[in-house]
């Protein structure tokens, strides 16, 4: 056990320090740990391997879990992974049960956390060889299925499917960018665009834009009524969080946890998906579906669960295919690269101490996110209670800032906050739903190199069936998936006319 | 209206002053206040951020100013370097910078028209091409001639610049040998260093594009697993990678990637005398406006950095090759560089 | 078989292929546009006509709104004008967010009581400047 004295005390508190760090730039609207992790990078040049990799392996885990705070508080996904968590923590935040919803994402975020590094721990190598089994075409169906949760997520299937269609649409706009496999050319695009929409509009902007500043544009048109007294009163009227919400939800869990992984080991789909498709899966085989989208905790469960899944399966491809999993293990990536330390297929075999050590670092950054934020949330919870004179005008600058510096500086990304805040705006209105085209945005751009590549490779459109038993087996499920969502609908269709006729 | 404007400036200005002695720099230094370094690459993880990094922090130390890189992308990095010629915006990019533009890649104009060509600084010696252990082909010759011979060689690469670069000169190289065959050697256009490994993985490509930093690990693993790799090219001139460490990279000598090198083990013509080479080199771009004491000022700056003799090791240990070039000397050999490459592309397109 | 075949082969010219996914969902578009206008026309013209939808909500602020729409790019703009005169010092940010904060501030706040406006202006000062010293400063993160 040498590894063992490669884990100084500062080896610990560097993680800690990472892992708190982490949940303040997660909880900030805009700022995420794909950022964290790239401001905090040129500081590891100076520290030693071990304690770099322990500050951003914390940043990495804190940045993501603290996503969740905004997303339940203020109906904004702190970062993209969070979007489905606002689905059910916003409602239960509006009815006084913002800490409920806030612990019971941060036990499943803690769950998730931990299931995947024992995952990443004992099955790295030959969970890289499965993933390799996944081409284009396997890629393609992973994010077709999960773009199946917009049938079981749309009021209405019709408007929820042109409103994914319309998201989708949205993220071709720019190149075909050559650094997916694209031919560099443009389309959607008019002249004037070209000088700010060459890479298209970028993830994040949107995202706060269409949740974050839409929402206060609609809180102005009704005048930004003060409703503190009344929260007040609510923050101790809700539920009180126990244990006893996670009765029976063992099996979600364990379901999304694996997903969230799972998703996180596979290149190229990004990180958002997983708790996406999590989200899809419980919806689906709920004994409830209808509450869910209505403040239910097994809704959180599940997100949460699955986006820290990601965390340990994001490492699974870095350390054994030299391959960055999502965009936060991308720009970890170059704290090993800064080191002068190669990761790939026999990085694990090379460099065992690095590798417990990082282990330890995971487990441990894990454990002090659950602690700081289970305690702390009772003052996080607060947030709700400042008044809105005070706090939205904050929001916008913090959704500034985060714009401003997702790709390292660029004034057009502030201006996209602008064009989606009053798109959002706009679209509630008209009946576009905004959850299913954030999901067409969020995985427009990975469906189309996937699907293009898939029949230019093969030049055959049956390949996308009959290309592998994984891509029979992906078939049924998105058919099974779809079929139970339409299901759902008709139930809940008939419970309606059914308590309007009583 | 326009006034306000001017008003509004002189007043910031008047008040940066006020603020300036609270900004450390150099009493020589034309540049005031921060520096920011631009690169075209939007990755933190790859190799440019990394050479940037490493002469960013030597400069900072020479000049006593806070220097920061952002990984904003060609084309934002363009934008910000059009937009500031007082020196506080600066550009670090590549080869692709001309080679986007001889392919005709969108938003790529001539650099050389466009910007001034600041001092080079780095070669990355790692371009390659790389073939499944299992792979018919044991070598560059034996690739060239199945092409040559009717057989259909995919090459998986990035379409549009230093990953295609290579493939145009083994298409050269077939032209020559074998006029006329040199559509026997297909594209297979994808992304990142993933998408290609993945496209052998599956057998939709014969060769690859890679680099020794990234797939020096594939080619050591046995030869019965699905992944292993042989390198057949690398694309630098054998004297650039003399000038690495020993050690060369992972476990992988130098001298066992020399024989890998253009001009050494491998020959892939570029003409009837010459043989193609292609490094990788990293260089600083100026805004046109920028004027030339600033331009003499950081040439003095890093010819510094490098009599100083520290930082050509911390780039040799990251497996860089220390290549420092005024900006003038850079200018001169970039355009002799793009014009013989022109050729080449060219002649295939005809 | 030969139908099945040649219906099922499919070649995607790479100089083109940037235009092959946009298409499909284009069409997919027009088409389901297409389909909820025929369903959903008729009732929804009826309710715009018989006023049961408005586009605003009931008692809209008129004020409060359009003066969110402009406050927002007005912020934007200083922001990046600022920013290029004084470049690479996070000033831009600092001295566009003080007023930006104060006057949005100022804006939603129903009840200007001594107290609540000198929170607003403490808030103003210090909310901008301790966001510059940390982010900037400390984390070197990215600042117009």
């Amino acid at each position: 056990m040498e590894f063992l004295e490669l884990l100084s005390p500062a080896f610990f508190l560097l993680a800690a320090a990472g892992s708190i760090i982490g949940i303040i730039f997660g909880a900030i609207p805009g700022m995420t740990a794909t950022m964290a992790v790239a401001v905090c990078l040129p500081l590891t040049y100076t520290l030693g391997l071990q304690e770099g990799l322990a500050l951003l392996l914390g940043l990495y885990v804190g940045g993501i879990s603290g996503g969740l705070v905004p997303a339940v508080l203020l109906n904004i996904p702190g970062t993209p992974s969070s979007i489905t968590t606002t689905f059910d923590g916003y409602p239960m935040a509006q009815r006084g049960e913002a800490e409920r919803a806030l612990k019971t994402c941060i036990v499943a975020s803690l769950f998730g956390g931990f299931f995947s590094a024992v995952i990443l721990f004992f099955f790295a190598p030959v969970l890289a060889d499965f993933a390799i089994k996944f081409s284009y075409v396997e890629k393609f169906l992973m994010i077709f299925f999960a773009m199946s949760v917009i049938a079981s997520l749309s009021k209405n299937i019709l408007m929820g499917v042109f409103s994914g269609l319309i998201g989708v649409l949205l993220s071709l706009i720019g190149t075909y960018d050559v650094s997916n496999g694209g031919n560099g050319e443009y389309r959607l695009m008019m002249p004037f665009m070209e000088d700010y929409l060459a890479y298209g509009f970028s993830l994040l902007p949107v995202l706060i834009g269409l949740f974050g500043i839409s929402t206060i544009i609609e809180e102005a048109e009704k005048g930004v009524t003060e409703t503190s007294h009344e929260n007040k009163v609510n923050l101790s009227k809700g539920k009180p969080f126990s244990f006893s919400i996670f009765k029976g939800q063992f099996g979600n869990l364990l379901r999304s946890s694996s997903i969230g992984t799972f998703i996180g080991m596979l290149p190229g789909i990004g990180g958002s998906a997983a708790s996406i498709l999590a989200y899809t899966q419980q919806k689906n085989l709920s004994k409830q579906p209808e509450k869910l989208g209505k403040g239910e905790p097994e809704g959180l469960v599940a997100s949460e669960s699955a986006n820290n899944g990601l965390t340990g399966g994001a490492l699974i491809p870095l350390l054994s295919l030299g391959i960055p999993g999502d965009s936060t293990t991308a720009v970890l990536i170059g704290a090993f690269t800064l080191q002068g330390l190669q990761v790939g297929p026999l990085f694990i075999g090379e460099n065992i101490d690095t590798w417990y050590s990082m282990i330890t670092g995971l487990m441990f950054a894990n454990i002090i996110m659950f602690i700081v934020m289970f305690y702390a949330i009772r003052y996080i919870a607060k947030v709700v209670l400042i008044p809105k004179f005070v706090l939205y005008p904050i929001i916008v600058m913090m959704c500034a800032v985060g714009a401003y510096a997702i790709n390292y500086g660029i004034m057009f990304d502030v201006w996209t906050l602008l064009i989606f805040g009053v798109a959002g705006w706009i679209f509630t209105k008209i009946g576009i739903e905004i959850a299913p085209l954030v999901i067409g945005f969020i995985l427009g751009s990975a469906a189309e190199v996937y699907f293009v590549k898939s029949l230019e490779s093969y030049g055959e459109y049956s390949i996308l069936v009959t290309k592998s038993p994984i891509a029979m087996v992906l078939w049924g499920l998105i058919i099974l998936s779809i079929v139970l969502s339409v299901m759902i609908h008709k139930k809940s269709k008939k419970q309606a006319q059914q308590e309007s006729a009583s | 209206m326009k006034t306000l404007m001017t008003t509004a400036k002189v007043a910031l200005l008047a008040g940066s002053v006020a603020a300036a002695p609270a900004i450390a720099f150099a009493a020589d230094n034309p540049i005031r206040g921060n520096i920011r370094i631009v690169i075209g690459s939007k990755s933190t993880g790859g190799d440019t951020y990394q050479a940037s990094s490493i002469i960013a922090e030597a400069l900072a130390d020479k000049i006593d100013a806070n220097i920061k890189v952002d990984a904003v992308g060609f084309s934002a990095g363009y934008q910000a370097l059009a937009r500031v010629p007082s020196g506080n915006t600066l550009m670090i990019f590549h080869d692709q910078a001309y080679l986007g533009h001889l392919y005709k890649q969108k938003g790529y104009e001539d650099p050389f028209k466009q910007w001034q060509i600041g001092p080079s600084f780095a070669t990355n010696p790692g371009n390659g091409y790389l073939v499944p252990k299992n792979s018919p082909y044991k070598n560059m010759d034996e690739i060239l001639n199945a092409a040559g011979n009717g057989q259909t060689i995919r090459v998986a690469i990035q379409p549009g610049g230093v990953s295609e670069i290579g493939y145009t000169a083994m298409k050269n190289a077939v032209r020559l040998a074998y006029p006329g065959q040199e559509d026997n050697l297909v594209a297979l256009n994808t992304g990142s260093q993933s998408d290609k490994n993945q496209a052998m993985f599956d057998g939709l490509a014969d060769v690859i594009n890679g680099s020794v930093q990234a797939n020096e690990q594939y080619t050591r693993l046995p030869a019965d697993d699905q992944k292993a790799m042989n390198f057949v090219w690398l694309t630098a001139k054998s004297s650039t990678l003399q000038g690495a460490n020993p050690e060369g990279m992972g476990q992988t000598s130098r001298d066992e990637l020399l024989q890998y090198a253009s001009g050494l083990g491998v020959k892939v013509p570029m003409d009837a005398e010459n043989d193609f080479t292609f490094d990788k080199e990293f260089f600083f771009l100026y805004n046109k406006r920028m004027s030339p004491e600033v331009v003499a000022f950081l040439d003095k700056a890093l010819a510094d950095v490098f009599a100083d003799g520290k930082v050509q090791e911390t780039l040799k240990k990251s497996f860089f090759i220390p290549n420092f070039r005024t900006s003038a000397e850079a200018q001169k050999h970039f355009q002799a560089k793009r014009d013989s490459y022109a050729k080449i592309i060219e002649n295939l397109h005809k | 078989m030969s139908w099945f075949s040649s219906l099922n082969t499919v070649v995607i010219d790479f100089d083109q292929s940037h235009l092959f996914f946009p298409r499909i969902i284009l069409t997919l578009i027009a088409v389901l546009g297409l389909v909820i206008v025929v369903t959903n026309a008729r009732p929804v013209l009826r309710a715009i006509r018989s006023g049961r939808y408005q586009f605003f909500v009931k008692n809209a602020d008129f004020f409060r709104l359009i003066a969110t729409l402009a406050l927002i790019p007005g912020y934007f703009w200083m922001m990046d004008f600022i920013g290029s005169v004084l470049p690479n010092m996070g000033l831009g940010f600092l001295l566009a967010s003080i007023p930006f904060v104060f006057l949005m501030s100022m804006l939603y706040c129903h009840e200007k009581t001594r107290r609540n406006v000198t929170i607003i202006v403490a808030n103003a000062l210090l909310a901008p400047t301790f966001v510059w010293v940390v982010l900037y400063h400390f984390f070197l993160v990215s600042m117009p």
